[in-house]
């Protein structure tokens, strides 16, 4: 394995910025999106609560490859219908878009999870104190939620790291895909120890999140530490 | 959309026929990690010395790395093991027939197994105290302790975090397809192949992991209601959500059990993919 690293790790590494990126943006966009979401979620059982929850059980239900799958292949034909031709994207945006659906609706639950554990009487109390709906939800219902829902978003978070792993399978670049690239090229030899190096980048990339999650939650948690002492 | 219905109609009998694989693959895989998170839960709760350091590295390490990797690592991994074996003389190697089903059933067991064994210690150790302390009083021995009062109510606590695994168990044999073990995903792919028409086949595919994990689900959530009725606790949540005017019939956001540690409190439990639990809630400055 060691000998192999010299080598390998700086390849391994070339495949890093195009990681992170199909980690930032979908857990960007998936923010926007699962908020909201959850605000329809949260609202009345109307025809929108109603499509959002289909939608929600659709991507919680089905895996994650079949959603990728399902986005190369059905994306161009559903722009074709409006005549735009997405055929020569970047497989990349398609891992994008797969992503970004997929960890919405997790991010939804997520958050609709951390808001129902918000104290009704916060709520009231914050239109008591003359807050209108918007400012209620900056200062008063959207801390809070995230509070809660916080250790779930980490764990989303370190999931979608994980799962660009298999971005390669519609030929986008990932750590996992140039590791195969490299096996194949070499005939199979010191496969396990290329495969071994490839784990211990995505582990090493999932111990910073969990750090930076770990900062986070104590941050946000720091209004309890206070009432506590 | 330009689709092809017909084909996708036909197809989907065709790709039905992958869904027994795709279940034996979880079953196996949950009886091994389940096997698994029992041990090595075992050994963290107990708190063996060097072991439970290890376990927990071990545990560590398996959750920081994703599942495809542990799958491609047993599919190169596994001629090897099975060619040492031929020369341990009790298995009979054959290079055209290699067990790639078994090295699946190895990657997802282990993935799962990490997962499970902190469910297991988180479970047992949100187990009130005092009714060990009970037990002991009442002259129990260790194992009528463990078999008595631990495992039916860590069992209880256990349950929503399983199913959670067991669904995502269930979506993670997709990823088997990479390592064309025969399963649903590879069924729909053979069957598309000839005609190139993958979207038709992709969406028949989609369509029985939907309904297979919406059924597993609503399943389990029964299961859950009918075992956890006896835990007061677990009403009263239920009381005050339905209070709030919120559906507390979801147990896939907020779990309708609070009581499991948060994983943060399960020491060197990290990258667990345990669900945040819902704190009851309490105003700030109480």
């Amino acid at each position: 394995m060691l000998e192999l690293l010299p080598t390998v790790l700086p390849r391994l590494l070339q495949a890093l910025p195009a990681t992170l990126i199909y980690w930032f943006v979908p857990s960007v966009l998936a923010l926007i999106l699962g908020t909201l979401l959850c605000i329809a979620r949260v609202g009345r059982k109307g025809v929108i609560y109603w499509v959002c929850t289909v939608v929600i059980s659709f991507f919680r239900g089905t895996p994650g490859i079949v959603q990728l799958y399902l986005v190369f292949f059905g994306l161009p034909k559903l722009f074709a219908l409006i005549g735009a031709d997405i055929e020569d994207w970047q497989a990349g945006a398609f891992f994008i878009i797969a992503t970004t659906l997929n960890l919405s609706c997790f991010v939804c639950e997520a958050l609709r999870g951390g808001y129902l554990a918000v104290d009704r009487g916060q709520i009231e109390t914050g239109l008591s104190l003359g807050y209108n709906r918007w400012q209620n939800f900056v200062h008063v219902i959207a801390p809070q939620t995230l509070r809660v829902s916080l250790l779930n978003l980490k764990n989303l978070e370190i999931a979608v790291m994980k799962d660009t792993s298999i971005a390669y399978v519609i030929g986008a670049a990932c750590i996992l895909g140039t590791a195969k690239t490299i096996i194949s090229a070499q005939y199979g030899v010191g496969q396990l120890a290329i495969l071994g190096i490839a784990g211990v980048c995505y582990f090493v990339l999932c111990a910073v999140l969990e750090a930076a999650f770990g900062a986070a939650s104590h941050r946000l948690a720091r209004h309890e530490r206070k009432a506590v002492a | 959309m330009e689709l092809d219905y017909d084909f996708m109609i036909a197809d989907l009998p065709t790709v039905f026929a992958g869904l027994p694989n795709t279940l034996l693959l979880t079953a196996w895989s949950l009886l091994f990690a389940v096997t698994l998170a029992l041990t090595l839960g075992t050994v963290i709760l107990t708190g063996v010395p060097v072991l439970t350091q290890v376990v927990i590295a071990l545990n560590t390490f398996i959750k920081g790395v994703p599942l495809a990797v542990q799958l491609l690592f047993c599919y190169y991994g596994m001629p090897l093991l099975c060619r040492w074996l031929d020369g341990l003389g009790v298995y009979h190697h054959d290079p055209r027939h290699i067990p790639y089903f078994w090295a699946a059933v190895a990657a997802l067991a282990c993935n799962f197994g990490a997962y499970l064994t902190d469910v297991v210690v988180s479970s047992v150790r949100a187990i009130d105290h005092g009714q060990i302390e009970c037990a002991h009083a009442l002259g129990m021995t260790r194992w009528q302790t463990i078999r008595r009062v631990i495992v039916p109510q860590g069992a209880v606590i256990a349950l929503p975090g399983f199913t959670n695994y067991v669904i995502w168990l269930l979506k993670g044999t997709a990823l088997a397809s990479l390592i064309n073990v025969s399963e649903l995903l590879i069924a729909a792919q053979l069957s598309a192949a000839d005609g190139y028409e993958y979207l038709e086949a992709y969406i028949d595919a989609a369509l029985i992991y939907w309904a297979v994990c919406a059924g597993l689900e609503c399943a389990m959530t029964k299961l859950e209601r009918r075992v956890g009725t006896y835990r007061r606790q677990d009403v009263r949540q239920a009381a005050a959500i339905s209070a709030h005017g919120a559906d507390a019939d979801d147990t896939s956001s907020g779990p309708s059990i609070p009581s499991t540690e948060p994983i943060s409190a399960v020491r060197g439990a990290t990258f667990a993919h345990d669900r945040a639990e819902t704190p009851t809630p309490q105003p700030i400055g109480a």
